[in-house]
């Protein structure tokens, strides 16, 4: 089931709201930034986000 | 369909399912499920009493359910073979008989209550996919109305009522009142071109499908009067322009613009269709007896089950992909088997035909040469090393690696169906599998070399072959400025790299390490680059874990014609490696360096414990 889940940009540090579920199939993550558009988009994991 | 029926070298199996598809390509296994038809069609004369007699009425599929049918039926007039079938979801039951009128007058004794569904099996060297495809259900923009008015009716319906086999016999009738309607407009592109409703692609054949319904029209029905709703006409194929002036020139108004909203008058069953003229930028309001809504085409219901039988991808947008868009655009990526029609893209019929009769000729070519050359770098599974855990098998997108499950046999492999993508051996935690001419040891005197000089000054990236090395290639030649700093090693496919490689680089001083593959509707292994993804997050989280900055490992998709993404990538990262320290660059050596002398002394544990058994079971 997918949880929201708060991802963060490895190249700008941009961080944003999503859905992941590491059970489901991958879809191709993207900054949402215009000027950033970069793939390095980790999903942070609860314990970081604190 | 009737010469396919009828060729002696053709077996054409109707009503029939395929189960499952074991093999490659050359030997594929097919295992199919003829489901009960209830009437021999070997003896069954098409006469036609037992419809006369069979008391059950259902709504018809084939006319979209504007007229109907019995439960003993020919799904439609040229269904081949021509001979009935009883639905046995519909007949009144047939254990016990609760009405068996059928059989009782059927002369040819032909109607089989037993009748059960058989599994076939066979072999076969080639597939050919040409599942078609579904259309857009109209409810589902329920400001249009269908369903809830009955004079709103989709371009299906439109082909049965004005076919002169359809349930009026050609005679085009409003659904509410039998009447004929003279005003009619036609909408377009609804289920399509929509990030709301429906998809984002265009349907393709709408557009003139539309046109033509309005000349069909105009020649049956003169005083017709015909206005089509569009966003833009694509009259792109040959003639297809000509057709579409000549809609004009007939009087048909195209008027740009989609409608807001779809009134119904209940008095009359007539209908107001509110739209923004786009041109002029005015609201008008249209009066109509009849609406038609251009439904778009949609990916088939069974696609996935397909996909998942023979290990195929799919776009985006659902629709099985091919190859390669230009040089193999009806292969799958599985080998053996190609792709024909709706199912790949929306598209009409002489594409169809066109795309069908080259997979045709794509599977005859495959079958007549007798044999099969593959590539060089399959891979290779070291038996002794082998520690039986079936991971390879498990990620494989070709399913190439055959494992069984508690067998303590080491997994082998088919290399006719191995396509050299090297996920398994990068997946392989114990170093049993050998990529041919991607050689770990290949890979890492690579990355030493380049490392040996100045690392400090590169950024080093792993670039798939398909994808990010020619995208780099494509920056080369568009002659793209971009920091010198990039050094780039070619795998097969992101998936390939394995994550000591990337902490190898890290430990040889490389201040950041660029990880880069196709986009995921590019990935030339069907979904091996999924690999890398989740490679990457355990490579993110171990990197923080030993005090590394995960940032310094970047993961990019850059496809081969985004040569300006790559020159960009490399700009900015260029900047990520300024910033990089030599003292963190030292301390990440040191930290690595430690875990690499505790991951050796682990092997030659490993090492001396497989020795110590070899020894015993030889003893």
């Amino acid at each position: 089931m997918s949880v929201a889940t708060k991802f963060k940009c490895l190249r700008c540090g941009h961080e944003f709201d999503g859905h992941y579920d590491p059970k489901a199939p991958l879809v191709e993550w993207t900054c949402p930034l215009p000027e950033c558009k970069s793939n390095s988009i980790r999903p942070m994991k609860e314990k970081k986000r604190e | 369909m009737m010469d396919a029926g009828r060729h002696s070298r053709v077996s054409l199996m109707t009503l029939s399912e395929v189960e499952e598809i074991t093999g490659y390509v050359g030997n594929f296994h097919v295992k199919v499920r003829r489901k009960a038809r209830y009437v021999d069609s070997g003896k069954c004369t098409a006469c036609g009493e037992c419809v006369n007699v069979c008391p059950v009425l259902r709504p018809d599929e084939y006319q979209s359910g504007l007229s109907t049918r019995k439960a003993i039926h020919i799904p439609f007039a040229q269904a081949v073979p021509s001979s009935y079938i009883l639905n046995m979801d519909d007949c009144l039951g047939n254990n016990p008989i609760a009405c068996g009128k059928c059989a009782e007058v059927c002369e040819k004794d032909c109607i089989d209550f037993n009748d059960q569904d058989r599994i076939e099996e066979f072999d076969v060297g080639a597939v050919v996919v040409a599942i078609g495809m579904d259309v857009f259900d109209a409810r589902e923009v329920p400001e249009y109305g269908y369903g809830r008015y009955q004079n709103v009716i989709d371009s299906m319906e439109f082909e049965r009522l004005i076919c002169a086999g359809g349930p009026t016999g050609g005679h085009f009738v409003r659904p509410s009142d039998r009447s004929r309607p003279v005003r009619i407009g036609f909408v377009q592109c609804v289920g399509s071109r929509s990030r709301v409703h429906g998809a984002e692609y265009c349907s393709n054949i709408c557009c003139m499908n539309t046109v033509k319904d309005t000349l069909l029209l105009g020649e049956h029905y003169p005083d017709t009067e015909s206005k089509v709703f569009y966003t833009d006409i694509r009259a792109f194929g040959k003639g297809f322009e000509e057709m579409y002036n000549r809609s004009r020139e007939e009087g048909v108004k195209y008027i740009r613009g989609l409608p807001g909203e779809i009134e119904e008058d209940p008095a009359t069953g007539n209908l107001l269709v509110h739209v923004e003229n786009t041109l002029t930028g005015e609201l008008e309001e249209h009066e109509f007896d009849l609406v038609v809504l251009s439904v778009g085409v949609r990916p088939p219901k069974d696609r996935d089950r397909i996909q998942k039988l023979l290990t195929l991808s799919k776009t985006p947008s659902g629709f099985l992909m091919e190859s390669h868009p230009k040089l193999m655009p009806v292969d799958a990526p599985t080998r053996g088997v190609y792709i024909a029609g709706c199912v790949e893209a929306p598209k009409d019929v002489k594409e169809s035909v066109c795309q069908a009769g080259t997979a045709a000729a794509r599977a005859g070519n495959l079958l007549s040469a007798g044999e099969v050359t593959i590539e060089a770098y399959t891979c290779r599974i070291d038996a002794e090393i082998c520690n039986n855990c079936g991971q390879c098998a498990k990620v494989c997108p070709y399913h190439a690696i055959s494992f069984v499950k508690g067998a303590k046999t080491p997994p082998t492999v088919v290399e006719a169906a191995c396509a050299g993508c090297g996920t398994c051996g990068s997946e392989c935690r114990f170093g049993a599998i050998t990529m041919r001419h991607f050689t770990d040891q290949q890979i890492e005197a690579q990355i030493d070399a380049m490392l040996a000089v100045d690392p400090m000054d590169q950024i080093f990236t792993f670039a798939c072959n398909w994808c990010s090395y020619a995208g780099g290639d494509m920056a080369g030649i568009s002659r793209l400025q971009h920091p010198a700093s990039g050094r780039l090693i070619r795998t097969m496919c992101s998936g390939r790299v394995d994550e000591s490689w990337v902490l190898r680089a890290f430990r040889k001083g490389a201040p950041m390490v660029l990880l880069s593959g196709c986009h995921f509707a590019d990935c030339h292994y069907i979904d091996a680059n999924r690999q890398t993804v989740k490679r990457v997050l355990r490579l993110w989280d171990k990197l923080e874990k030993l005090g590394i900055r995960p940032e310094r490992l970047q993961l990019e998709w850059i496809s081969a014609a985004e040569g300006q993404k790559f020159a960009k990538v490399f700009q900015v990262l260029e900047e990520h490696r300024l910033r990089v320290t030599k003292e963190e660059i030292e301390q990440t050596v040191k930290v690595l360096e430690e875990e690499h002398l505790k991951k050796l002394a682990r092997e030659a544990k490993q090492a001396a414990k497989r020795a110590e058994k070899t020894a015993e079971a030889t003893a």
